[in-house]
């Protein structure tokens, strides 16, 4: 994110004047709004100043050893930057929140330090900007594309290069379309013949040979037939394939980015919604794939057809001496495509309206019919039913006007649409009085006419096609493009572990803004269980998920038996650790299937041992098919704690030397959290055990505690030890004992 | 500690002429003298005034209350006034000021263009805090049309512009929205 912007020429002739010439800048931060009036300003911080620029021209010194408490206040529709001028509060600048709220927050960070007399390591934020840095124009949603600066080159060229080994497929359809098409053109050619030679021959018999006349009379419509016959062989030809190359696209798209999303580290995953990753993987896809396998040959097919019939009509009119023919069809060609579009806004527009209503509609039946208790519970049914019909009246009201107005539009404009047929048959028929002209001569131009303006009507659709393409595809490529940031060094170690863990001076953050983890150590023996506590927010999930190795700290290291973390292979690692979360996800498919997770080939016997361990044995035993019930989204619905302890099996299956509790009991009720500290306190032996736990007493059997506060480590000690320091730690044990004190008493 | 904090909790008062002395803070800000029931005096260097209706009732049921701050965390409401327009006048200005400086919402005379590209539109216009552009995603969610006929329009960014009755704008900027109402 860009914190330091540039200044321009008045803005700096007026800081230099201030004195402001000699100082360095370190952050300078545009404001849109002084007063009640918008305006152009910056907010430019030194190490002993902090100038206001507004509209090329200085209207505020501060000085920064008088300032305190930098903060920013979000407004309605706009934010404000604050502080305190010798105690006093005042006013800096107020800003539009959406492009600078972020911006501010850090800059009021930097101030504090600033004021506090440091001017170095001062915040930058490496948070993704949301404008395109060329035209300043937003990116599409939850990417970094901006539609305008796309590289529509590099598009194409990367999808030209994705359609390897399929190109003869997508081809395929390309050149049967423009075969049919050009058929279409020759069917009226044998009409012609049909019409001039035979049907309006004036003396059809005078022919020499009356045999030769049937022959060619048979050929010329067996002709004609076959053409149609051809072209709808070839149709169905065309559709297979697109069916075929279609679903291969779409295979072989899906799979890349699915594999892609995969092998992505975790903080880039988590950056995007399950929503939007699901969005790219079937919408975008879809719409890539329809562009490539369907609009793609129609389009072709269509230029191919209007510019072959375009020279045939030409030459056709010019051979007979009369341009104006060929003028006819282009005459009208202005007035089609403003009657298309000026029709196509009216349409729009009432469109629109009618779908609002009738979204109105749906809101209020979904709202209303999900509410029904509350409906019911207040009397209000009548004031329901008003409020329904009064929306389904405006609704089909609507959609009668709609009606009334298409059902007038829709003539009128095919109309237009053939107004240069009917300005042809006028002057064909006149040339045909002549005698210039065959009847067949005019049928198959009037044929031609017809081809021509059938690709006008979409026209219009054209560009918004490309443009949602040219999306969908550039925000598949920008997953495709994505580099894993947790990535294996060149030659990864597969070590065995023997559960020792050292945190080495680690400093953490997902925005380098906000370090989560301050310069934080630890060493852990093989085999100690270790307990993480602190308020919700300190980092002990953090920590947890450096330990696993989900995200690279920024400063320090974590070392497992003395060897970095980043040399040892991500797949060997991970393969010795177990881990159960809070939150237990639970694969569709067998409890046993969900036990051997994370060891495909376990046997029964090693199924059974890890949830007799996990204490999961008895209940599933009494479930209708034992091992065998299918659970997740559509199975059997087990209970949170049956959950945790299938959980807690499936971690402890493949024997790992590392254990991570993350909150494992924190969401069950006394009892089940026995059963299941039984579990644990089974399962910690000879092992590396990480326990963080909001519930202190799931901690009693932790060899040491950790206790981290505000991303630091606080304190660290047993039990008995950190009682006796009477510091965070015991203040958490006390206000706990306190309030099962309380609840107890309540009960009685 | 968190126990303690639940007891100290402030009771929010009623604000009136009698009980409350609005001033201008040395910083150019609001501040609040405010004189309890059994006689103290209690003093505010800056309160921040909200409005509880905003859209309907701008001038009635404002809130008062302390700033938010990174050392006491969410300030706490002291009162609330009923009828501004109970105040004198220097108050009623003061007040004003800060609820404009909160409540930042340009009225727009004139939409000079609109065109929608990729998805979103994007707006060239006058508003009473001069010209303007902005960029408005998701029209259907964005465009907030109320009885009266004022529309309230939201960009990307949540600034937010009103139109105080579309029937009067011009011809031509009423033409540019009259999908989206």
């Amino acid at each position: 994110m860009k914190l330091l912007y540039d200044l321009g020429q008045a803005e700096r002739a007026a800081l230099d004047a201030a004195g402001g010439k000699d100082e360095e800048i370190l952050y300078c931060i545009p404001f849109e709004y002084e007063g009640d009036r918008m305006v152009q300003g910056f907010m430019v911080l030194t190490a002993s100043h902090l100038y206001k620029l507004c509209n090329g021209a200085l209207t505020n010194v501060w000085e920064m050893r008088r300032m305190s408490e930098f903060s920013v206040e979000l407004l309605y529709g706009c934010g404000a930057f604050m502080a305190k001028l010798d105690g006093d509060s005042v006013q800096l600048c107020r800003f539009s929140n959406g492009t600078c709220a972020t911006r501010y927050t850090i800059l009021a960070h930097a101030c504090d330090m600033v004021a506090a007399g440091r001017t170095t390591n001062l915040p930058t934020s490496d948070e993704p900007e949301r404008y395109c840095p060329k035209c300043g124009r937003p990116f599409i949603r939850n990417t970094h594309i901006c539609p305008f600066c796309q590289d529509k080159k590099k598009i194409y060229t990367t999808l030209w290069r994705m359609t390897k080994g399929m190109r003869l497929w997508i081809m395929a359809p390309l050149l049967t379309a423009a075969i049919a098409l050009c058929l279409t053109f020759i069917a009226p050619f044998f009409q012609e013949i049909l019409i001039n030679d035979y049907i309006l021959a004036e003396n059809p018999l005078s022919m020499d040979n009356w045999q030769d006349w049937i022959l060619m009379f048979l050929l010329v419509s067996g002709a004609i037939v076959s053409i149609d016959v051809l072209h709808r062989v070839l149709n169905i030809v065309q559709s297979r394939i697109s069916a075929v190359t279609g679903a291969r696209f779409t295979r072989m798209l899906r799979t890349l980015l699915f594999e892609k999303i995969q092998m992505l580290s975790m903080s880039s995953v988590q950056k995007k919604s399950t929503g939007d990753l699901m969005g790219r993987i079937n919408n975008d896809v879809n719409v890539v794939q329809n562009f490539v396998v369907h609009l793609l040959p129609t389009y072709f097919a269509q230029f191919v057809s209007f510019i072959v019939g375009f020279i045939l009509i030409v030459t056709m009119s010019f051979s007979m001496g009369v341009p104006m023919l060929a003028l006819y069809i282009f005459l009208p060609l202005p007035i089609v495509v403003f009657a298309i579009w000026k029709f196509r806004d009216k349409m729009k527009l009432r469109n629109r309206r009618a779908w609002m209503l009738g979204r109105r509609t749906n809101l209020t039946l979904q709202d209303t019919l999900s509410g029904i208790r509350v409906v019911k519970t207040y009397g209000r049914e009548q004031s329901a039913i008003d409020t329904f019909a009064d929306c389904t009246e405006k609704q089909s009201r609507q959609n009668l006007s709609n009606a009334r107005l298409f059902d007038l539009v829709f003539p009128v404009l095919g109309f237009i649409m053939r107004l240069g047929s009917y300005l042809i048959l006028w002057h064909g028929n006149l040339l045909l009085f002549h005698g210039t002209m065959g009847v067949g001569t005019l049928n198959r131009f009037n044929a031609y006419t017809n081809i021509i303006y059938a690709p006008l009507m979409q026209i219009t659709t054209i560009p918004r096609n490309i443009s949602e393409f040219m999306t969908s595809f550039g925000k598949i490529m920008e997953i495709m493009e994505e580099e894993p940031e947790i990535a294996d060094v060149n030659m990864p170690q597969h070590v065995t572990l023997s559960g020792a863990v050292s945190v080495k001076n680690v400093t953490f953050g997902y925005e380098s803004a906000t370090p989560v983890l301050k310069n934080v150590s630890l060493d852990v023996k093989p085999g100690e269980m270790i307990g993480i506590v602190g308020h919700s927010g300190c980092g002990k999930s953090t920590l947890i998920n450096l330990i696993m190795r989900l995200y690279d700290p920024a400063e320090g290291c974590i070392e497992f038996d003395g060897i970095n973390a980043k040399e040892i292979g991500q797949a060997s690692l991970r393969s010795q650790m177990g881990v159960v979360l809070q939150e237990t996800h639970l694969f569709s498919g067998t409890v046993r299937d969900n036990i051997r997770y994370a060891k495909p080939h376990a046997t029964n016997a090693e199924v059974i041992a890890a949830a007799r361990a996990a204490n999961a044995h008895d209940f599933i035993m009494s479930l209708p098919q034992g091992y065998n019930t299918v659970v997740g989204e559509k199975g059997y619905s087990l209970s949170g704690g049956e959950r945790q302890r299938v959980a807690i099996a499936r971690a402890l299956i493949h024997n790992p030397k590392i254990l991570i509790l993350d909150e494992a009991t924190a969401a069950l009720d006394t009892e089940t959290e026995k059963l299941i500290q039984d579990a644990i306190d089974g399962m910690t032996e000879n092992r590396t055990v990480f326990a963080i736990a909001h519930r202190l007493s799931t901690l009693r059997n932790a060899d040491r505690l950790l206790v981290l506060d505000h991303g630091e480590v606080a304190e660290c000690g047993t039990h008995a030890e950190l009682l006796e320091q009477k510091g965070i730690y015991y203040k958490l044990v006390m206000a706990q004992a306190r309030a099962a004190l309380e609840k107890t008493g309540g009960m009685m | 500690m968190q126990e303690q904090a639940l007891f100290d909790k402030r009771i929010s008062i009623a604000l009136t002429p009698e009980n409350a002395q609005f001033s201008l803070s040395a910083g150019g800000l609001l501040s609040l003298t405010l004189t309890k029931q059994d006689g103290t005096v209690e003093e505010f260097e800056r309160v921040i005034p909200v409005r509880a209706f905003p859209i309907t009732d701008p001038d009635l049921y404002i809130c008062i209350r302390e700033p938010d701050s990174r050392k006491k965390g969410k300030g706490e409401e002291i009162g609330m006034i009923e009828r501004l327009a109970d105040f004198d006048e220097q108050a009623q200005i003061l007040i004003g000021q800060e609820l404009d400086r909160r409540y930042f919402t340009p009225e727009i005379k004139k939409i000079h263009s609109l065109h929608e590209k990729f998805g979103y539109l994007y707006f060239d216009v006058t508003t009473d805090a001069g010209r303007s552009e902005f960029i408005m995603a998701n029209p259907t969610g964005s465009f907030r049309t109320l009885e009266d006929g004022r529309v309230f329009m939201y960009d990307i960014d949540g600034n937010c512009f009103c139109v105080p009755d579309a029937a009067r704008l011009d011809k031509a900027s009423l033409k540019k929205i009259e999908i989206y109402l």
